[in-house]
């Protein structure tokens, strides 16, 4: 456990390391985004292996606990975001802006109890990976687009000269709601997921539990969005301030809820 | 661009078509995601008899698409766009049917007995077509694991099923691995207890009738393990209690649900009192022989019936997968480069 501990350790100094250089070479105006990746790809490995270590220990994934599910999303955000950059090579700069993010959920994940937990009986199936599964890929892709609505904002706020490198706000807010695209289908088809799941446990496929009528909450937010930019075409600020109302309500759907109420679905165990 | 063509057919058209036309506005969609954002939000503070509330924005929305669909001469150049907003539109339908012929219902059955088709207590769409007493199952036993707390773990229901050529087969079943019968699920639940059994023979030309009691559930209501019951024939109500001093379900350790090793009945009929082991009998009225015969379990089911799902999941996936299709066409299309970018 201790070494698990450790390498986990290592793991999210490789993170903030990679947060604080891509900050520094923000306000400093350097190019350091290769140093930038290395450092997510080496956070990336070890935190895979710290989490692989503690399935092996534990015989469950990393979704009981506050802890392991902070954890595990902490991993999938940054695994997506860096996939992301790897092949939109423009977007890289926004690191400054995303890993901060992850900064946030690592300092919630350490003030949280390293235990583990009970597997409810209910999670004893194919579905609740597929769920998971599509979830990570649903917010990873809101993540990106937050990064991307983050640079127009502090465009709007900091002056134009800001992420100079980066290419314009048009083009930001177009590739931002590509990737908001992408996330309603995979939001789409966790809800799905979900529903199946819900009613080979309990026989019914939507109850509005709380994280139910949230999920719901933040699937129809997605298309608002979608359809506000579409049919109002709103200045690149209000569009950007869309994705970031997106963005907090799937942050208050995955994490918010399932603090409040001490169980990532009310009404499971 | 989508106003402007809007625009554009509506002033031409009949008005019928401009009503068209109006009713499938896009800032029309806008006002009718906003109205059901806001009865979601409605949803957090309100628990039951939520259903209704979002009828009427699913309504609007459904009008809205539907309009749109018809009129809107986007849908007709995209037909990935058009498929998936046909499916969302099915998806709205799917959902309103689901709330017309669902049920959603209660069952209680003593071990040993069979399933008669009668719900405690449900809730169902006026559509519902009840076929529940065409669902024939016998409770053979079950088996509850207690972690310490004591906190229920595991729950498995031997059930034996009976088809209409009269064979059966046997099954376990569990609080999330239900028994599907005839569209029909029946999942076991933590509302569960003991029932003594009796056999009644109102007066010595009858014969005799059994039957058995249900307590209230337990450990749900362990300080509770009273009720009283008419028996035919007697004018007043017998009350029954369960009284055994061993604690079934241990704090400190993994323990099993299970009937009590060695307990007693309490029995009142009028001014009188028994107590009654198995075997006993007592009089009862002017001529009634009640024997106690022994105490069994009973489960509390839970009963689902909703034939939407498969559809609903065959709508998504097409939505999906038409969305996949839209995105794939639009965006390979154009850039996300803005010109000014690209030059650059
Ligand atoms: C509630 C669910 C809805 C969702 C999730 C949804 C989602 C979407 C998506 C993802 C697009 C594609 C956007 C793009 O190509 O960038 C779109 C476009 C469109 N939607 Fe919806 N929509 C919904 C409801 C409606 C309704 C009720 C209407 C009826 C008027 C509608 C009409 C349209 C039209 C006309 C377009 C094409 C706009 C364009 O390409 O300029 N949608 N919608």
């Amino acid at each position: 456990m201790e070494q698990e501990q450790l390498i986990l350790w290592i793991a999210l100094v490789a993170y903030v390391g990679a947060g604080c250089v891509a900050i520094f070479a923000q306000v400093m105006k350097r190019r350091p985004e290769r140093s930038v990746l290395a450092l997510l790809i080496l956070g990336l490995l070890l935190h895979t292996l710290a989490l692989a270590l503690r399935w092996e220990r534990l015989g469950h994934g990393p979704f009981v606990t506050m802890y392991e599910i902070l954890s595990s999303n902490i991993w999938s955000l940054a695994l997506i975001y860096t996939l992301a950059s790897l092949w939109i090579r423009q977007i890289r700069p926004a690191a400054a802006l995303v890993m901060p993010v992850l900064f946030l959920m690592m300092g919630w994940m350490m003030m949280t109890n390293p235990g583990g937990g009970l597997l409810p009986s209910t999670y004893n199936t194919v579905w609740l990976y597929i769920h998971i599964g599509f979830g990570k890929i649903f917010f990873g892709s809101v993540l990106v687009a937050l990064g991307l609505a983050g640079v127009i904002l502090s465009r709007a706020l900091a002056g134009s000269t800001r992420f100079a490198r980066m290419p314009d706000n048009v083009s930001l807010e177009e590739l931002a709601y590509r990737f908001l695209m992408l996330g309603l289908i995979f939001d789409t088809l966790m809800l799905m997921a979900g529903a199946i799941w819900a009613r080979d446990a309990w026989g019914r496929y939507w109850s509005w539990a709380p994280l139910e009528s949230w999920s719901l909450m933040t699937w129809i937010f997605l298309a608002l969005a979608i359809h506000l930019r579409l049919t109002l075409k709103p200045r690149h600020t209000v569009s950007a301030l869309l994705v970031v109302g997106v963005f907090a309500l799937g942050f208050l759907t995955f994490f918010g809820i399932p603090f409040i109420t001490q169980a990532p679905h009310k009404g499971m165990v | 661009m989508a106003t402007i063509e809007q625009q554009r057919v509506g002033s031409n058209g009949a008005p019928v078509w401009q009503l068209l036309v109006w009713l499938g506005s896009l800032k029309f969609t806008l006002v009718a995601l906003l109205l059901l954002l806001a009865v979601v939000v409605r949803a957090l503070t309100l628990a039951d008899g939520f259903t209704w509330w979002v009828a009427p924005p699913l309504g609007v929305l459904a009008l809205n698409l539907l309009a749109a669909i018809l009129v809107n001469p986007l849908f007709r150049r995209q037909l990935p766009l058009l498929l998936f907003h046909l499916s969302l539109l099915a998806l709205i339908v799917l959902v309103g049917v689901g709330r017309m012929i669902y049920l959603k219902g209660w069952a209680e059955v003593s071990e040993g007995a069979a399933f008669d088709g009668q719900l405690v207590k449900y809730e169902a769409g006026p559509w519902h077509s009840w076929a529940l007493d065409r669902v024939r199952f016998v409770n053979e036993r079950f088996t509850i694991n207690y972690a310490p707390g004591p906190r229920r773990t595991t729950t498995l229901n031997r059930v034996r099923l009976f088809d209409e050529a009269g064979g059966s087969r046997v099954q376990v079943i569990g609080d999330d691995r239900p028994l599907i019968m005839r569209g029909y699920r029946f999942y076991t639940t933590f509302n569960k207890g003991y029932a003594p059994v009796f056999q009644w023979r109102p007066d010595a030309a009858s014969s005799p009738v059994t039957g058995d009691v249900r307590l209230p559930p337990f450990p749900g209501e362990a300080l509770r393990q009273h009720t009283s019951w008419n028996l035919p024939g007697l004018a007043e109500p017998v009350w029954v209690q369960l009284e055994f001093d061993e604690a079934i379900l241990a704090e400190e350790r993994a323990s099993v649900f299970r009937p009590p090793a060695r307990h007693h009945l309490i029995l009142r009929s009028g001014e009188r009192r028994f107590e009654m082991k198995p075997g006993d009998q007592v009089r009862l009225g002017e001529a009634g022989l009640l024997s106690y015969q022994g105490l069994r379990t009973w489960m509390g089911y839970n009963v689902a019936y909703d034939w939407t799902q498969p559809w609903l999941v065959a709508a998504v996936l097409l939505a999906v997968c038409s969305l996949a299709w839209h995105m794939w066409r639009k965006y390979r299309q154009r850039s996300w480069l803005s010109s000014a970018d690209n030059r650059g």
